[in-house]
């Protein structure tokens, strides 16, 4: 597989499609899988792909990365989950399909972090979004790499997120609040949830906004609250459940469950499930006549 | 002088004799989510099977947030109030000798050419007591930076395990009052300490060359920063889990009529953390920023304050979203041109 995406890298930069390939490699101690951007054909061979590739590089496709973008048209190794990030910022006017050529990769599930691998790809050490994924074979691609996994997801989605927004709804709204607070007071507002999303893609995000200061950001309670409910808000109904806020937090806040119940909610009030069909609008941003919300009318 | 030894189950009577005296006793404690520095109670809340505390311990000497002022409009006046800190004793127990190291480059810089008195007040009511490290991972990197895992800089006492116990050292004056305080739960036993973990020197990596190499104008728009740190995103992560790392924003909170002023934690690594109001940038991008870091660890700091600017904890390799190995380039800067 690997020497398949190797193979194709090196083409796509030698017949000039592409200025940059966007994939994983190996740090210099061959210890942790990392970004990497090769630019050059004969260094194709730092490519790797393996149940380790955890980022969601499309984050690199974003306005946020103006030097990236000035090398030119790149590539992407994208795994199922990371496409559907690339699906929204096409469905959101953030880049063109032929601005990016996307490298799908076959996935048969990576680890939630790299330090649980320990060599063998084992379901505990899986993220929930793997063990429900319906895109182990890319849905949007200019190639794939690998054979279609057998894998079939649940028809009831499984999964420790799931349990624990079950556990969560079960509560009275001052338990459910009470959890929130004491997960959010850990936040030191380093802000790695947002830089790592490729959905948070703004130039200035509406906490560096001071005229007026519209979200407090100082890392007490309040500020933190503020923040959190923030970056949930903007991405409800565009989250497409990569986990890499979660992945990122230095203080372990759980996110997943902030982000999978938003997706719940979008899913049931609109029937609208992101990261799928890059035609579509997120229906925070569109007005429908069929709405059945009839408030508005 | 390590005469002193600490039974295990004499932690407990240790740290309510910290708590009676009136101060907080800070330690590394695991929540369902993390093992942090926080404030506990009880021995029951400390742990011993950790590397490194998720947080720094510099949060209790240099809040994320705290206030400093406070002000209120009226009809024909304006109050203002400074705050007056009262620092609150504090022990630091189960730092490690890189974080401890630490200590003397908050200091340098809070005391330069204006004393903050938020900062000094708390540290001068502080006693560190490192335990040294036993164990470590593939991101410790103490040796290169010359520190060890027992290392003296900064530490008032100093814990090294043994079986049932640790054997206690006393460093500074600040230590030996801080024993001679509670000598109660101490034993006059002398006793062998377990081996230490050495992490592995980083082959080819030479701090005074790092120095040598970014003295040098001509490096500074070196194209290999914008590879180097290409992947970095961005976010604040690395600094504010970094025990070195100082920098602060002052902010206005509250109403048309009345708030306070604070100081929080800011980061380089922000965009906007050298935006101009004038709307230039003279950082306009990631690998400016990032520069900015490695040069702030490995030439200002050392240049203005003869103190570390990085004591090799590794806690930005181990929280970095995208692995960005500050070893790396450190490798990278070592070679001169």
């Amino acid at each position: 597989m690997e020497n398949a995406l190797r193979k194709k890298a090196r083409e796509l930069l030698q017949n000039g499609e592409v200025k940059v390939v966007i994939g994983y490699g190996f740090n210099r101690r061959g210890t942790h899988v990392t970004p990497v951007f090769i630019t050059k054909p004969e260094d194709v061979d730092r490519l790797v792909f393996n149940p380790r590739c955890v980022n969601n590089l499309s984050v690199y496709l974003t306005r946020k990365f103006k030097d990236i973008r000035a090398i030119g048209r790149p590539a992407i190794v994208a795994k199922g989950c990371d496409i559907k990030n690339i699906v929204v910022l096409i469905a959101e006017a953030q880049l063109k399909r032929e601005d990016v050529y996307i490298i799908g990769m076959a996935c048969n599930g990576m680890v939630y972090r790299q330090e649980l691998w320990k060599g063998e790809l084992k379901p505990e050490i899986m993220p929930t979004k793997c063990h429900n994924c319906d895109v182990r074979y890319p849905h949007l691609y200019d190639c794939v790499i690998g054979d279609k996994p057998a894998f079939v997801p649940p028809d009831k989605p499984v999964g420790m997120v799931f349990d624990k927004i079950k556990a969560l709804d079960k509560m009275d709204s001052s338990g459910r609040w009470a959890f929130w607070v004491e997960e959010f007071s850990r936040c030191i507002k380093c802000y790695a949830c947002r830089q790592v999303c490729s959905l948070c893609y703004c130039e200035r995000c509406i906490t560096e906004k001071n005229m007026p200061q519209w979200i407090e950001t100082s890392a007490h309670p309040k500020g933190n609250l503020s923040w959190n409910l923030t970056r949930a808000m903007h991405l409800a109904g565009r989250c497409t459940f990569c986990g890499e806020c979660e992945r990122s937090c230095p203080v372990n806040i759980p996110l997943n469950l902030v982000n999978k119940k938003l997706i719940q909610v979008t899913e049931e009030a609109f029937d609208f499930r992101s990261g799928y069909d890059e035609k579509a609008h997120p229906p925070m941003i569109v007005f429908s006549p069929d709405d059945k919300e009839n408030f508005i009318k | 002088m390590t005469d002193l030894f600490l039974k295990t189950e004499d932690l407990g009577r240790l740290i309510a004799s910290v708590r009676d005296g009136g101060a907080r006793f800070i330690a590394p404690s695991t929540d369902a989510r993390q093992t942090a520095f926080k404030e506990v109670s009880g021995a029951d809340e400390v742990v011993s099977d950790y590397i490194l505390a998720t947080n720094s311990y510099k949060e209790f000497l240099f809040p994320q947030t705290e206030v400093i002022s406070t002000h209120k409009v009226m009809k024909d006046s304006v109050e203002l109030k400074g705050v007056e800190l009262e620092a609150q004793g504090t022990v630091i127990f189960g730092a490690r000798p890189c974080e401890a190291a630490s200590l003397a480059a908050l200091g340098a810089v809070f005391t330069w050419d204006f004393v903050d008195e938020f900062y000094t007040k708390r540290e001068a009511d502080t006693v560190v007591i490192a335990v040294a490290c036993t164990r470590g991972d593939d991101a410790c990197f103490c040796t290169t930076v010359g520190l060890s895992p027992d290392a003296t800089a900064g530490v008032d006492v100093m814990f090294k395990e043994a079986d049932g116990g640790w054997a206690v050292a006393r460093l500074t004056d600040k230590g030996s009052t801080f024993v001679e305080k509670h000598k109660d739960v101490f034993e006059k036993t002398a006793c062998a300490p377990k081996p230490l973990f050495y992490p592995e020197k980083i082959k080819g990596v030479d701090v005074e060359k790092i120095k040598e190499r970014l003295s040098n104008k001509g490096h500074y728009e070196d194209p290999v920063w914008p590879e180097l740190a290409r992947k970095c995103i961005g976010c604040g992560a690395c600094t504010f889990t970094c025990p070195t790392c100082h920098c602060f924003d002052i902010i206005d909170e509250g109403t048309a009529y009345e708030g306070e002023r604070r100081k929080n934690w800011d980061a380089c690594q922000f965009d906007h953390f050298t935006l101009h109001a004038s709307g230039h940038n003279p950082r306009d991008t990631q690998y400016k920023r990032w520069r900015n870091r490695f040069m702030c660890k490995f030439k200002f700091y050392p240049d203005k304050f003869s103190s570390k600017g990085c004591v090799g904890c590794g806690r930005c390799i181990r929280v970095c979203p995208v692995r960005l190995d500050i070893t790396e380039v450190m490798e990278e800067m070592s070679k001169l041109p």
